[in-house]
């Protein structure tokens, strides 16, 4: 695929773009608070940092509305020293994190009540698949990518298509999608995405004890994993949105065509444009109302 | 000191043999932690981060449910690292085995987690204006000092510009590199041979070990060297550090280091100053990682003809050792790999896999875009050729002749037939050779026979 093996490093080393989700509508109920779960996620990143030299990690803030590179360790830690007790790592993505947090409140006022409160995953997905495909494409070596997500907020399903999509693409580069989701019901995207591409998907039972499910899981490089019992996806939530009205559906209508999913019949396809013949006898579509229709 | 066999052999075995007392006082500094961290198998690693929060001794058996059944193997080779680097203790009771973390390992390496790394000392403040090295220049440099020392340490006589190292200290890096018969020019030996084919850092290495146990000699800790050197890996390239942070031992090794081109001295106003080059940051990271990898130079063709550019002394003289260099341009050094070069080469104890894994690192930028870098038709040959020369196989081996009967003759071949140690037998001339192994086992037959 994209990667040529002869241009990866030594087995083991990793390059972990980590989404984080920063959803204040979650971490306001969650029983973990934000505060906790970053110093989590810092120590986290540290032990990636010092598992290997060459070990690269990306920080990507998931936020309602918007979505950002919050830290680079290619980058942020050759810059000027911190005078302060801090390490520079912290700092700079804690400062970072902040301006981000800030410039997603603003966006979220001009946001109409009433949607569900997920987090832009769509969009870090993509931005994480970009600066992967721009590793693979610069320089002679690279490491082996993974991306984690650390979610907490609910599916989207205005979002289906888009994280399908990223989904399929993480798939064809060959980048494992980990999940570790910490919200009330299990996502459904996310089980998917871990499914689909290869990754690990694991919901923890204690969010106090994250940073050892984060060692234990998820800190796992790609290599090793051939060798180690990791979770196994257990009954994966195969539902799929429909594209009209976005609603996860158990059954629904699909073209024949682009294989586009809807939930009531139509006369033409929205995505492309095909037409489709007549339902069958409303009669007998009565008795089974939902079901695939693979007609012309 | 016997003739020491070049292996790739990486420096956290020398730390690993370091006695009990002296790595537990390693572990004290939160960097040596690091680097002997990074140093492991990926799977120690994984297990270190997986009880670094775990307080309570695990079991042994708990530990191998971690692994799959096919990684069993892999399994094993991690624990025995870390039990070998003191970093498991091993708790034996009730004939359950289980193991725990080395406190002293396991709080640094929390500490490290959670405040990151700090850098071990602070770098030159970017209010003293002084012109510091740009990255490629430092690069140059240590490349530079790197090969003026191999050279002078291969033949003292070519050196352009001497390194300060004495000659007694030069000795002791040749010890076991090169042989000097009685009023002749001192030559290579097998290991010396292997030595020049290794890549920078192995040679680097093996370099630091002969230092390091040097030393020793001369009454230097080994774990403080090894602290330092560990800690060093650890600095930025390119930034200057005040020597006054230095103690005096370390102010005098990194004297040496300069002459290996680990570091670059500067001399300031008021305070001297040194500048780790990549030779020194890269000390910690693991032999096999490409991330020292320099720009090739090397092109070889298929019809066995080699180019190679470079205007360097030493590159012309490791060409030599197993090709035959025809011209010699400014920048640009012609050869042919033939039979009898290669014969040369193989005498020397050079292995077809060595030259052909030099060839393949060293390839030019715009050969090793392609795949494979040397042709194919090159490298099969070159194993052949090393082939051609193990078609003999030898047995140390007695021969037997003038049987005093048949009998006598019939009863040995089937002795040594029922012992495998039969490889050849003449019925008629009543002659026959066995292996050397059972030859006592022969004797007693016959002798038991003669009475």
């Amino acid at each position: 695929m994209a990667s040529a093996p002869s241009k990866l490093y030594a087995d083991d080393v990793s390059l972990v773009v980590v989404l984080v989700d920063t959803n204040p509508f979650f971490w306001s109920a969650s029983s973990l608070s934000f505060s906790q779960f970053l110093s989590h996620v810092l120590a986290f990143l540290n032990a990636i940092l010092t598992l290997n030299q060459l070990n690269q990690v990306v920080v990507i803030a998931t936020g309602y509305n918007s979505c950002n590179y919050i830290f680079d360790s290619s980058s942020d830690l050759n810059q000027s020293f911190e005078n302060g007790r801090m390490p520079v790592m912290c700092s700079s993505l804690l400062q970072k994190l902040e301006e981000f947090l800030i410039k997603d409140e603003q966006l979220s006022k001009e946001v109409p009540e009433g949607r569900i409160k997920s987090s832009l995953l769509s969009g870090s997905l993509s931005m994480a698949l970009c600066y992967i495909q721009r590793v693979f494409r610069s320089g002679a070596l690279h490491p082996h990518p993974r991306i984690l997500c650390l979610q907490g907020s609910p599916d989207g399903p205005e979002q289906y298509v888009a994280i399908m999509n990223a989904i399929f693409s993480a798939q064809r580069s060959m980048v494992p999608i980990d999940s570790c989701y910490m919200g009330a019901q299990n996502s459904a995207f996310l089980q998917q995405a871990s499914y689909i591409t290869g990754g690990v998907h694991h919901k923890p039972q204690h969010l106090d004890g994250l940073f050892q499910y984060l060692m234990t899981i998820f800190a796992t490089d790609l290599h090793s994993r051939s060798f180690l019992h990791l979770p196994k996806p257990v009954g994966v939530d195969f539902r799929a949105s429909c594209f009209c009205h976005k609603n996860t559906i158990d059954m629904g209508y699909i073209c024949s065509v682009c294989l586009s999913i809807f939930c009531k019949h139509h006369k033409k396809c929205s995505t492309c444009g095909s037409v489709f013949g007549q339902a069958q006898s409303e009669a007998a579509s009565t008795s089974d109302k939902k079901r695939k229709t693979p007609e012309t | 000191m016997p003739q020491v066999k070049i292996i790739a052999k990486n420096f956290m075995d020398m730390v690993a043999s370091l006695p009990a007392i002296k790595l537990d006082m390693l572990y004290r500094n939160q960097f040596i932690c690091e680097a002997i961290l990074r140093s492991m198998p990926p799977l120690a690693k994984k297990y270190v981060l997986q009880m670094l929060y775990i307080d309570v001794p695990v079991t042994a058996k708990s530990l191998e449910e971690w692994v799959l059944a096919d990684g069993s193997s892999k399994h094993k080779v991690a624990i025995d690292r870390l039990i070998q680097l003191r970093i498991l203790e091993v708790i034996d009771r009730k004939k359950e085995t289980s193991y725990k973390l080395n406190p002293t390992f396991q709080t640094n390496l929390r500490k490290h987690l959670i405040y990151g790394g700090i850098l071990p000392r602070e770098p030159m403040p970017s209010n003293v204006t002084v012109r510091l090295p740009t990255s490629e220049e430092l690069d140059a440099y240590a490349h530079e000092q790197w090969e003026c020392f191999l050279l002078q340490l291969i033949s003292s006589g070519q050196a352009e510009k001497p390194t300060n190292f004495s000659s007694s200290m030069m000795r002791i890096f040749q010890r076991g590199l090169l042989c000097q018969r009685e009023k002749e020019a001192p030559r290579l030996t097998e290991s010396g041979f292997q030595f020049l084919l290794m890549d920078t850092n192995a040679q680097l290495w093996y370099i630091i070990r002969e230092y390091i146990s040097n030393s020793e000699e001369q009454g230097v800790d080994q774990a403080d060297l090894i602290a330092f050197l560990l800690e060093l890996s650890f600095h930025t390239t390119g930034e200057a550090y005040n020597m006054n942070t230095l103690t005096d031992d370390q102010r005098a090794m990194i004297k040496d280091l300069s002459d290996l081109g680990l570091v670059k001295l500067q001399q300031g106003r008021k305070d001297s100053w040194f500048i780790p080059t990549k030779l020194a940051t890269n000390l910690s990271v693991s032999l096999t990682d490409s991330s020292s990898r320099k720009q090739g130079f090397v092109v070889v063709e298929t019809n066995f003809r080699m180019y190679a550019y470079s205007s360097s002394k030493l590159h012309c003289e490791i060409l030599r050792l197993f090709s035959r260099v025809e011209y010699q341009l400014p920048n640009l050094i012609v050869g042919a790999i033939t039979k009898e070069s290669l014969y040369n080469a193989f005498e020397n104890g050079i292995a077809a896999e060595q030259i052909i894994t030099f060839l393949q690192q060293n390839a030019h930028p715009r050969v090793a875009e392609k795949l494979p870098s040397v042709p194919e038709n090159v490298t099969d040959q070159i194993r052949l050729w090393e082939t051609d020369l193990n078609r003999v196989e030898m047995t140390p081996a007695h021969f037997y002749d003038d049987f005093p009967s048949r009998d006598v003759f019939e009863a040995a071949s089937d002795l040594a037939r029922v012992h495998c140690g039969l490889l050849w037998e003449d019925a008629k001339k009543m002659r026959m050779v066995v292996k050397a192994e059972i030859h006592m086992l022969m004797r007693e037959q016959l002798r038991g026979q003669n009475k």
